[in-house]
């Protein structure tokens, strides 16, 4: 419970910073119009085209430009878009009300038949990568011009939350038609977003501009311009926040959190993520197709220390794969603390009283290499020997889909709906998918199936805590951390409002 | 030199079908695949294979191998598999700024190198010999990004003269274009200075031992006479394959000055592909680079020539 009070504090410590700081403090001033938001990211933009987009960065200049036909607020609630009412008529259909009067900035009306339009082009482009997103809509019907039916295949409860991100963003037909594959390269005129595509240099930067008339008058956009500009290394791309070359940073790294927050020229914020970072354990193969020496490996693994100290603090231990960002969150579910005695019992269990000897695969990372090396100690003490055996990106990947591991780090992004944290991960599906472990439990799986049916939040609040518990069992994977993800301003900047999805809307934001 | 000339690029052949042959076969035992990268956050099995079937991605090796270069014979070097865009284009964006860069960071070092080199070797065993080995040592063993932080931390963020980080093209915005330049060229420039000045002084005390040196004195020639008129030229030798390896090593494999300054370089565009497995752009840089080194090679081999006449092939 100790942690479960520090975890609280640490909530309300953060809440009271981020009320403090005078990124947010929008209430005193007037907003201004003007200036260029100068943006430093880790990496460029990959692609404008949203339906073929599979990177992270990509979204972080989607939210501006694009809209989805829903939005999600700062608890992760989901908001009117592009639609501005909802509703199921049954479970396996949604009549989504779109805003009149929205218009692409080529000038094309945003309406039912331009929907329609967006969401075959997700289902049936070869290159589409929103296939996986859209696969449980059978049909889109244009009911009026500003009305559309999605017809499902089966009831599924997550759908909303997934029309707030790429696959529920509406391009403009006409760019599509005309642009082609260009618009991977060029979006100028093919959003309805608060600002209008400029301009990409690759490698260099890439430009966007207010959209004067953008539909939703209250508030923003302020800013004539943003700017996002690629900084690879994390210490340049401090250096320059210091400086004054850019305004914002997408992400610090645990360790520069504390001088930063120190550091009077800088603002930082506390973005809750959803992430869920952790280990998949090979059900598949010894050692860990044997339940207990899963769990000797768990209760001989301290979260408290790791989050303290490999991640500073920086994030919570994790009682499972849904975030205390999220409205699924159970925080009356404990994480597994580490109990020696326990381990030790649970080794003599699985047949290994000596201990055993296993490999882990992660990324060559300074963090999460560092973190495996405190497991190494930690799982020591338990007489059970880890191998660290440290790769690049692709090669976790490959090993992961080839359940070519015995236990290796898998960290996601997390999606705003608790589905998108689980369904994938968990359930048992022949070849390639993300159930790296091979976890096969009818249990886990009707319970996973129960969760798309129900509809009201509260009953799927519980049965996604009773899904927690029973992970916790079975563990498919060892949870360790759900990291903070802050981001720092200079403090020129004005009006951010945190999404624990981690995308930057830069609407109401302005440059005092 | 025509028959110099023919006789190296029939030479570059099996050299570059080696490279390639040795890229594809390495590339290809890594593990990892460049659709289970770009998609990292898709699990949708029916998409990826359809995409490895239209990339060719499903056949044998060898035959890839073979199909690529059938392609490479015509002069296509392919698509690059993240962004879809032509490897050329891709490399010809890149090699714009690597060029500027290398050029840039070899006209400090030889700024820097020369007169230390000379002074050294002509005032040996002085103050400003120990001075200029000392700093040739510094520059030796000092790490590249370190050397690059320190430049940002006194000329970016503490005296902010300098831009941190990013590319400005210095053909199309002068002045800016420069400035973003002068830290990384400097970063890159004085550790090449250390190894030049190394070079100069040792050649130019050989040089300055030979018989025809105290001719020159004999006759009357001045110090510098003799330095500048004789020593110098021949000297050059060692100098110049120095430069012309590096140059090589400059444009292909500044990867961690391009990093931290965030430069779209050559050196990271190569660095970045291999992560992410994206086969044809690999394979497409590193010809290109192979190509690269053999012409610096081949131009140093004329250079000697024309420095030493007794070095030239008849």
């Amino acid at each position: 419970m100790t942690s479960d009070v520090t975890r609280r504090t640490f909530l309300q410590l953060s809440a009271a910073a981020l009320a403090a700081t005078p990124a947010l403090a929008q209430t005193a001033v007037t907003p201004k119009k003007g200036g260029t938001l100068r943006v430093g990211f880790y990496v460029e933009a990959v692609t404008m085209d949203p339906h073929l987009s599979g990177s992270k960065v990509d979204r972080q200049v989607y939210h501006n430009v694009y809209e989805p036909l829903l939005t999600l607020d700062t608890k992760l609630n989901v908001k009117p878009g592009l639609a501005e009412s909802w509703t199921q008529p049954d479970p396996k259909t949604l009549v989504l009300k779109l805003r009149r009067g929205v218009r692409f900035h080529d000038g094309t009306a945003f309406d039912a038949e331009a929907a329609k339009f967006n969401f075959n082009r997700m289902k049936t482009e070869p290159k589409s990568l929103r296939k996986g997103e859209v696969a449980n809509i059978d049909s889109v019907d244009v009911v009026d011009a500003a009305t559309i039916k999605i017809n499902l295949k089966r009831p599924d409860a997550s759908l909303l939350a997934t029309l707030t991100d790429r696959a529920g963003m509406m391009v403009s037909p006409k760019v599509v038609a005309e642009r082609g594959a260009g618009l991977e390269r060029d979006a100028r005129g093919a959003g309805t977003g608060p600002f209008e595509f400029v301009e990409w240099v690759r490698d260099s930067h890439l430009v966007i501009k207010r959209n004067d008339s953008y539909w939703n008058k209250q508030g923003g956009p302020y800013l004539d311009r943003v700017r996002y500009r690629p900084i690879p290394d994390d210490v340049v791309k401090l250096q320059s926040l210091q400086a004054g070359e850019i305004d914002v940073m997408d992400y610090v790294l645990p360790r520069d959190v504390a001088p930063m927050k120190a550091d009077k020229r800088l603002v930082v914020v506390d973005v809750p993520s959803l992430a869920a970072f952790g280990y998949q354990l090979n059900h598949t193969r010894p050692p860990f197709n044997v339940k207990a020496l899963r769990q000797a490996v768990a209760y001989a693994v301290d979260l408290d220390q790791i989050v303290k100290g490999v991640w500073l603090n920086v994030g919570y231990p994790s009682n499972g794969p849904i975030s205390p960002a999220s409205w699924a969150y159970d925080r009356a579910i404990p994480h597994i603390k580490r109990d020696l005695g326990k381990a030790k019992a649970k080794l003599l269990e699985g047949g290994q009283p000596g201990g055993f000897t296993f490999t882990v695969i992660t990324q060559n990372i300074p963090i999460t290499a560092q973190e495996t090396e405190v497991i190494q100690a930690q799982l020591a003490e338990a007489g059970i020997t880890m191998k660290i055996q440290l790769v690049d990106s692709s090669t976790l990947i490959a090993s992961g889909n080839a359940k070519n591991f015995e236990m290796i780090s898998f960290q996601w992004s997390g999606r705003p709906d608790p589905d998108g944290n689980t369904y994938q991960f968990f359930k048992t599906t022949p070849g390639t998918s993300f159930n790296w472990s091979g976890l096969s439990s009818e249990k886990v799986d009707a319970l996973l199936e129960r969760t798309r049916e129900v509809s009201n939040q509260a009953e799927r609040r519980k049965l996604y805590g009773e899904l927690t518990r029973l992970l916790q069992d079975e563990l498919p994977m060892l949870f360790i951390v759900h990291p903070i993800e802050p981001k720092a301003f200079s403090p020129r900047v004005q009006g951010y409002d945190p999404i624990p999805d981690g995308m930057m809307r830069f609407k109401d934001v302005w440059l005092r | 030199m025509g028959r110099l000339v023919l006789h190296r690029l029939a030479a570059t052949v099996p050299v570059l079908l080696l490279v390639t042959a040795g890229v594809f076969a390495l590339l290809h035992l890594t593990p990892g695949d460049p659709i289970d990268t770009m998609m990292a956050e898709s699990a949708d099995p029916a998409v990826k294979a359809h995409l490895r079937r239209e990339l060719g991605l499903d056949r044998p090796i060898p035959v890839q191998y073979l199909q690529w270069m059938a392609r490479v014979v015509r002069g296509d070097l392919g698509r690059s598999i993240r962004n879809g865009e032509p490897v050329i284009e891709n490399v010809s964006r890149r090699l714009r700024p690597s060029l500027q860069l290398a050029l840039l960071a070899m006209t400090v070092s030889l700024l820097v190198a020369f007169p230390l080199g000379i002074v050294s070797a002509v005032r040996r065993n002085t103050a400003a010999d120990r001075a200029g080995t000392t700093f040739a040592l510094f520059g030796i063993c000092m790490p590249n990004f370190l050397l690059a932080l320190l430049l940002i931390f006194v000329f970016g963020v503490t005296l902010r003269w300098l831009p941190i980080s990013g590319y400005v093209d210095p053909l199309e915005e002068g002045w800016d274009g420069l400035r973003s330049l002068v830290l990384p060229a400097c970063t890159l420039g004085l550790a090449l200075a250390a190894v030049i000045t190394r070079t100069l002084r040792s050649s130019l005390l050989e040089a300055l031992g030979e018989d025809y040196v105290r001719t020159a004195r004999a006759k009357g020639v001045s110090e510098w006479g003799v330095i500048g008129g004789h020593v110098l030229k021949n000297a050059m030798i060692p100098v110049v394959t120095v430069l012309g390896l590096q140059l090589g090593t400059l444009i292909g494999g500044a990867v961690i000055t391009e990093y931290v300054f965030a430069l779209p370089g050559v050196g990271r565009l190569v660095v970045d592909a291999v992560f992410a497995r994206d086969y044809p752009l690999v394979q497409g840089v590193i010809l290109l680079i192979a190509v690269g080194f053999i012409a610096c090679n081949l131009v140093v081999d004329l250079l000697y020539g024309w420095l030493d006449p007794r070095i030239r092939i008849r």
